[in-house]
């Protein structure tokens, strides 16, 4: 697995998503600050739309998600799963910030 | 006793929980009436609630975590010491001695000393950055080493240690926790479910360590401290929490012939008597058969057992109290949002027979203990899932044999029903059964804050919060009461009393509305149903801009980036064109704009132009353009006003009595802005023949040859209704007042997503009573309610216009941090159909949002 530097840290707004563009794919990143920062892919698994960086940050049951804006699953932060379709599943990408930047890992 | 004795004095010594319990059973039943009663308590606070400590965290004030104040104190006409240490006992001249040299007196002696955190010998352990968790100058303490740490690490993986490294989180700090055992929660958990919390935590990013044996703190390098372990291994950081364990506080045995038990402890009998005469220990201090009881509840009933032995013995009353027979430690808790449970003897024993289930993907594990039989549960433990807790316990404590299979009580749900019983314990920190809650609710309680004031139920751990609502529930069921529906999973209130909330305690931000009147929460998020309405509550009463002050993040799908977004990802675009009317010019422009970015154009059934197709990013500049034209955002996405449909009136009609497309700009241009719990939607007819079909909307307005009719509360769409006729034959200016007084009334009372047409049903009393407020001002609140429309209407603001100025906002709609890395292919497929650019992929049907 290959890092590829996507942006610098203070380029992540707080509380929320955005996406990056990382060897031909778009993927989501949350920069929850003290909570962390996670990546998921930003296809959306219901719908094929490219757009769960746009998606509220939700707490349920103690745990992290994201609502997808179109038809409003959550999907774990941590692992991608989805809680309302199990079936359905975002995929996790590694995700890595230190003082160089906001890594991702490539293809 | 005659009036000439003096009362016997009784002096409580500790006025922690339990001391604080002890005091309240006494006045609650009368008897400082009969008794001279001192406190003398330690710590400078006045009881408070120590098992809530790490709540201060999340926001709590100090102050909200008193359990009573110096006031009731004295109103109880109980003598209060704080800050005060009692060093020695002279049992023979029945007097205490208190370390400023004082002495005090006493006939009978009740020690509720509690216990103090265990600092295990290691050297180094006084160096500074050390500290312990146990009262509220810890947390104090703690706080301020945390202003200037990174990091912390809490020596100890019980229940107490994951409460203290909760904290930490909750301040910020990377965060470790050292346990000696192999596991997380030893005493409680077998290795699975301690293997099972354990992953859960650190999910949370929370480091734990086990099996490490901290030899030596020294300096450290990337932190103020260094952890040095047994087996070599080092762990640097600035601040170090012990929470080992508890000892209790027992050091007044030296000056008298107290003994102790073989743990310490003050060694009690069945009347917590201590082995000196007229002195009882209560609670973390007493030894019972050489046990120590480190919860609330046993301390509780300690507490009821020695008061009623001491008003026994002085004569005061006839009967005591029972005896102190041991207690249940069953325990249920929610350590860093994992939900975690004991029942009985949680850890079992090797040749028990039991039950187990491990569900690992869901992240749940139960296991049951059950006696050579297999029949009856001795034990449980649960973690990840602690919803049968109260059915488990019962059976526990019944002793109750199961009928059919014990594997399906593993199983939520599917557990055979079990019947109701009145005795079920449901609060089992004040031992408070289901029939003493109906009791009390059949008495008149009816919230979860008058069932703990009148029973105590659910102010000890909290843990049986949501059992006590369901039987408050059934209770009010019962009597035919409809139970109001909370918000969400963190609010236990309805929109209508979180917006009181805000407007009276002026709350602007989601934090301290969450941190002052949410529900337990580890992340301080909320979630997609609290969020947008919280928003729409802010904009209602403070109208700033929706997107400023990270209220965006609240916002729901449309209102975060201001447009409507449709199935392929991509945004719909809707200019406000009030009352319908537009020049040609302004048309144009909307035209080249459209033809420009290759939008997808459709009039709407709201007499407004919907373009379709735009990208995120695109949305700034298109918006640019048509403020250029003249226009303003038209709310299209928001939660308030759409628009107002008219007919084009006398200016043109033959058959027009009043200037229907006038009034109708006029109140566009009134209410456009106003966030409310879901959309309006309004009209203006200019005569009684209706063609703007004023009737299917909430606010309705049809022209009479004196005036103005007002209809109220209409609906189109799913569910129609017909507005219902509010007020006749009025001129502008009233008919203005009375819209004002209309919505915002619904704005303050509805609940969240409920259009008009079901607010006016779900009102009590309905269009009557709808009247009584509005026409005839019985709340007493018509002029309010006009001068905060007023506040509305005039801060009002183009939300894109100040978005496309805002450099800030404006960054919003950049979808990607690196948008020079695109790939160049074009990720969704359009056609071209009837000479326009639709999506060519036929995605999941959507629920279709009416976009007027």
């Amino acid at each position: 697995m290959s890092w590829e530097r996507v942006c610098d840290p203070s380029a992540l707004p707080v509380g929320k998503g955005i996406a990056a563009w990382v060897a031909g794919r778009a993927v989501a990143i949350f920069n929850l600050g003290q909570q962390g920062v996670f990546a998921l892919d930003n296809r959306d698994p219901a719908s094929g739309v490219s757009l769960l960086a746009r998606g509220q940050i939700c707490e349920l049951a103690g745990e992290l998600y994201v609502c997808s804006p179109l038809y409003k699953q959550h999907y774990r932060l941590t692992t991608g799963e989805c809680l309302e379709e199990p079936q359905l599943s975002a995929e996790k990408v590694a995700v890595r910030i230190d003082e160089t930047g906001v890594w991702l890992a490539g293809a | 006793m005659s009036n000439f004795e003096s009362k016997p004095k009784l002096v409580v010594v500790g006025n922690g929980m339990v001391g604080h319990n002890f005091v309240e059973q006494l006045c609650e039943q009368g008897l400082q009436q009969h008794l001279d009663v001192l406190v003398i308590g330690a710590e400078k606070r006045v009881a408070y609630d120590r098992v809530q400590l790490s709540s201060y965290f999340n926001g709590a004030a100090l102050d909200d975590l008193a359990m009573t104040t110096a006031e009731q104190y004295a109103e109880w006409g109980v003598s209060l010491k704080l800050g005060a240490t009692v060093v020695g006992i002279d049992n023979d001249a029945k007097s205490l001695l208190l370390a400023d040299g004082t002495r005090e007196s006493y006939d009978k002696l009740v020690l509720a000393t509690g216990s103090y955190g265990f600092v295990p010998p290691i050297n180094g352990r006084d160096r500074e950055g050390c500290m312990v968790y146990r009262t509220t100058d810890d947390l104090l303490a703690i706080e301020a080493a945390a202003k200037n740490a990174k990091t912390g690490v809490v020596i100890g993986g019980g229940l107490l240690g994951l409460e203290a490294a909760n904290a930490l989180k909750l301040l910020g700090l990377k965060t470790h926790v050292v346990e000696f055992a192999p596991q997380l929660m030893p005493v409680q958990l077998d290795a699975k479910a301690g293997a099972l919390l354990k992953a859960k935590i650190a999910a949370l990013g929370v480091e734990i360590h086990t099996s490490k044996v901290t030899q030596e703190i020294v300096d450290g390098e990337t932190g103020r401290l260094r952890l040095k372990f047994a087996d070599g291994e080092l762990l640097d950081t600035d601040m170090l929490v012990f929470s080992a364990g508890i000892r209790p506080y027992d050091n007044l045995s030296d000056s008298c012939a107290l003994e102790k038990g073989a743990r310490g402890g003050y060694a009690v009998d069945n009347f917590c008597q201590t082995t000196v005469a007229d002195v009882y220990a209560i609670g973390e201090c007493a030894s019972w058969q050489d046990r120590i009881f480190g919860l609330v509840a046993p301390g509780y009933q300690m507490a009821k057992v020695a008061l009623g032995h001491i008003v026994h013995s002085l004569e005061i009353a006839e009967k005591h109290h029972g005896d102190f027979l041991g207690a249940d430690m069953s325990t249920k808790l929610k350590l860093m949002g994992v939900d975690v449970a004991a029942i009985g003897n949680s850890r079992g024993s090797e040749d028990s027979r039991f039950v187990e289930l491990m569900d690992e993907p869901a992240g749940i594990y139960k296991k049951l203990w059950l006696n050579d039989e297999g029949n009856v549960i001795t034990g449980a433990l649960l973690v990840g899932d602690t919803s049968d807790y109260g059915t488990l316990l019962n059976l526990y404590l019944s002793g109750h044999k199961i009928e059919g299979s014990a594997a399906a009580l593993l199983l939520s749900g599917d557990a055979p029903a079990l019947p109701k019983s009145n005795n079920d314990l449901i609060c089992s920190c004040h031992q408070v059964s289901r029939g003493s809650i109906l009791k009390a609710v059949a008495d008149g309680a009816a919230s979860l804050g008058d069932i703990k004031r009148c029973t105590k139920a659910a102010s000890g751990c909290g843990g049986c919060s949501a059992s006590v609502q369901k039987v408050i529930n059934e209770g009010l069921s019962a009597q035919g009461v409809e139970v109001s529906k909370a918000l969400c999973s963190h609010f236990e209130y309805s929109r209508q009393e979180l917006f009181h909330l805000c407007q009276v305690e002026g709350i602007k931000d989601f934090a301290t509305l969450l941190a002052k009147h949410g529900k337990s929460h580890v992340h301080g998020v909320g979630c997609n149903t609290c969020q947008p309405a919280a928003a729409s509550i802010f904009a209602s009463l403070y109208n700033g801009h929706v997107l400023s002050d990270s209220r965006d993040q609240l916002q729901d799908t449309n209102d975060a980036f201001l447009g409507n977004l449709q199935k392929d990802g991509t945004y719909s675009v809707v200019p406000r064109i009030a009352g319908g009317e537009i020049t040609p010019d302004k048309l144009i422009a909307i035209g080249e704009v459209a033809k420009r970015y290759d939008l997808y154009t459709k009039i709407t059934g709201g007499q407004r132009i919907d373009l379709f197709g735009a990208k995120l990013s695109e949305l700034p500049e298109i918006w640019e353009q048509l403020i250029a034209a003249g226009f303003e955002t038209g709310h299209a996405y928001g939660k308030s006003l759409r628009t107002v449909k008219s007919c084009v009136g006398s200016t043109w009609c033959r058959y027009g009595v009043q200037n229907s497309v006038g009034m109708a700009i006029e109140l566009e241009n009134r209410y456009k802005g106003l966030r409310s719990p879901h959309k309006l939607k309004m009209a203006v007819s200019g005569c009684t023949r209706e063609c703007a079909e004023a009737q299917g909307k909430d606010i309705g307005v049809i022209a009479t040859d004196k005036g103005w009719n007002l209809y109220v509360c209409g609906n189109g769409g799913m569910k129609p209704r017909h507005a219902d006729l509010f007020a006749s034959d009025l001129n502008d200016a009233e008919l203005v007042e009375l819209i004002d007084k209309v919505l915002m009334f619904y704005v303050r009372t509805a609940d969240k997503l409920q259009r008009t047409s079901v607010w006016l049903e779900s009102l009590d009393g309905g269009l009557d009573y709808l009247k009584q407020v509005i026409l005839e001002d019985s709340l007493g609140i018509g002029d309010e309610l006009l001068s905060q429309m007023q506040a509305v209407v005039d801060s009002y603001q183009c939300e894109w216009k100040t978005s496309v100025e805002t450099p800030e906002l404006r960054a919003r709609f950049s979808e990607f941090v690196n948008p020079q890395a695109a790939p160049t292919a074009a990720a969704l497929p359009y056609q071209r159909v009837r000479g326009q650019r639709i999506p060519a992929i036929n995605l999941t049907p959507a629920a279709e949002e009416e976009t007027l």
